[in-house]
């Protein structure tokens, strides 16, 4: 008896050398995405990219890290403030050289429904699309590798690298990996608006009429108004992910948006169809910042828009009056849509500790 | 560095030069668990067998719309309709893309004429006219559908899929 319980023993105590070799990088915390149902789950994490607690803490780290830029001074945060909902509230964004960026720095806000990100969904993943900003001239202007040599050179994050990737030395790769953890988790899911669907807010007369007109199309011969702005920016995320062309110019030539990608030309003068969470919060509007108010978005969309070649279908035939000329809305129909715009902006969202500069928390 | 911003200009410069051209522009491509990709253009669409179906649009008004049967143009990529959509083969999906990136799906099942006895038209022309600039060159037409919310305008591709 007692010679089964020492070989008990002795199998226990080398088993647990077994374990402790075989799962060094098991000490890894999986992080638990948490959204609505209404939200679903058509998102796909890459397999050698999973969610941890420990890469998403590492990741926002980076963020906020302004060594990653050439200049030392610039982070992933100065052009994506969270209390703008991850904007900069430029019509461009300035970065190391001082040259202002092509277009408006966007809202990072439920990314993780993402397929193709960027004005023009150049950029396949948040692993990918990390790469621009960070090498890009002027945004960030540092190569991969400088960066990870950089971070090599702390005493903060080899350790940290070592525990999310479980390698000795830091990479170029492992940074995006990590920043695109951390982007995963920036999920707005809390705002009036939101709340008011689990019935824990009363939209206002306004809002509510502001609401309906949003989400209908307008019928005329049916005596039916509306905005029809869910067309486009509809579903539980205020997001989907289309690129429209919305009559910003006759053609679009400066900047030719998806056709740059593409090669065609359909896709003259089409950019991503953006969220409109937080959109009170995101100003300057359009990819090149050129409205500052919701206001003008809204005289926009209803009586100044280009009727370019591929103009959005929707807002070629879109009309709430029978002369069918635009959308014909009246102003105080464009006061009550603000007015529900508004309660898309997401307090907890912009004020959530855990999306904040971790470096300024002891302040 | 210069290797990346050197990538950048030629890439502009054949963006610009296909872009002038158009070469990617009115195509229609079909990809995925087919034996043969396609890629068709219009005047691709008038070698092939046409029909012509007449069907209720979002106006609510009738019209005559002709093109090719769908399963003409999944047979010609070879799809496995008819005799071979059985077993694991009905476990497969269609995605159909329009040119904004606007998705639906479709069975397998449901789009087999022979399976579902029901026809789905890639139309490249209403009412005698070719399909206009925002519509066309290629649109699902699926007359028996109350909503035409898989009336998909500017058809990009076609791909088949396994539910996996």
């Amino acid at each position: 008896m007692r010679n089964i319980l020492l070989l008990v023993a002795l199998a226990v105590f080398l088993s647990s050398f077994w374990v402790e070799t075989k799962e060094k990088k098991a000490e890894l915390h999986p992080y638990k995405l948490e959204y609505p149902s209404s939200f679903g789950s058509r998102f796909v994490i890459p397999a050698d990219n999973p969610t941890t607690e420990e890469g998403v803490a590492l990741g926002r780290m980076l963020f906020y890290e302004p060594l990653l830029s050439s200049t030392n001074t610039v982070s992933c945060a100065s052009c994506h403030e969270q209390t703008k909902a991850f904007t900069d509230g430029r019509p461009l964004s300035i970065g190391v050289s001082g040259k202002p960026t092509r277009r408006n720095s966007m809202s990072l806000a439920n990314l993780l429904w993402v397929k193709n990100l960027f004005w023009d969904g150049r950029a396949s993943g948040l692993e990918n699309q990390a790469v621009f900003p960070l090498t890009h001239p002027d945004e960030m202007g540092q190569s991969l590798e400088v960066s990870a040599k950089k971070l090599a050179k702390t005493t903060r994050y080899p350790s940290l690298f070592r525990q999310v990737f479980g390698t000795s030395s830091i990479t170029g790769e492992q940074i995006t990996k990590a920043l695109a953890q951390f982007e995963r988790t920036l999920i707005s899911a809390d705002s009036p608006y939101d709340r008011s669907l689990k019935g824990n807010y009363t939209l206002t007369a306004s809002e509510r009429r502001g609401m309906e007109l949003f989400m209908r199309g307008p019928a005329p011969e049916r005596g039916v108004r509306g905005g029809n702005c869910a067309h486009c920016h509809g579903g539980a995320k205020l997001m989907q992910e289309v690129f429209h062309n919305n009559g910003l110019d006759s053609m679009a030539v400066a900047d030719r948006g998806r056709q740059e990608i593409s090669g065609d030309e359909l896709d003259n003068g089409r950019f991503r169809v953006a969220t409109l969470r937080n959109i009170a919060l995101t100003a300057p509007y359009m990819h090149d910042g050129r409205f500052n108010t919701l206001e003008q978005v809204l005289d926009h969309y209803n009586e100044h828009f280009h009727f370019s070649p591929n103009l959005s279908h929707e807002l070629r035939t879109s009309h709430n009056e029978p002369t069918k000329q635009r959308l014909g809305l009246t102003s105080s129909e464009k006061k009550d849509i603000i007015a529900f715009l508004h309660t898309l902006t997401d307090s907890t969202f912009i004020t959530n500790p855990a999306f904040s500069n971790p470096f300024e928390t002891k302040k | 560095m210069i290797h990346a911003f050197l990538k950048l200009l030629l890439s502009g410069i054949l963006v610009s030069v296909i872009g002038t051209q158009g070469l990617f522009a009115q195509t229609l491509s079909v990809t995925g668990e087919v034996k043969t990709p396609l890629l068709l253009t219009s005047s691709d669409f008038q070698l092939l067998e046409r029909i012509e179906v007449t069907a209720k649009d979002r106006d609510g008004k009738e019209h005559r719309y002709a093109g090719v049967p769908l399963t003409v143009i999944l047979r010609k990529a070879g799809v496995t309709l008819g005799g071979e959509l059985r077993g694991e083969n009905l476990s497969k999906y269609m995605i159909a893309k329009a040119g904004d990136g606007y998705e639906v799906l479709f069975s397998l099942a449901e789009v087999d004429a022979e399976f579902s006895g029901r026809t789905i038209l890639v139309a490249d022309s209403v009412d005698d006219t070719p399909l206009p600039q925002g519509v066309g060159p290629f649109r699902l037409v699926i007359p028996d559908e109350k909503r035409p919310a898989r009336w998909i305008r500017e058809l990009k591709s076609l791909e088949i899929r396994f539910a996996k």
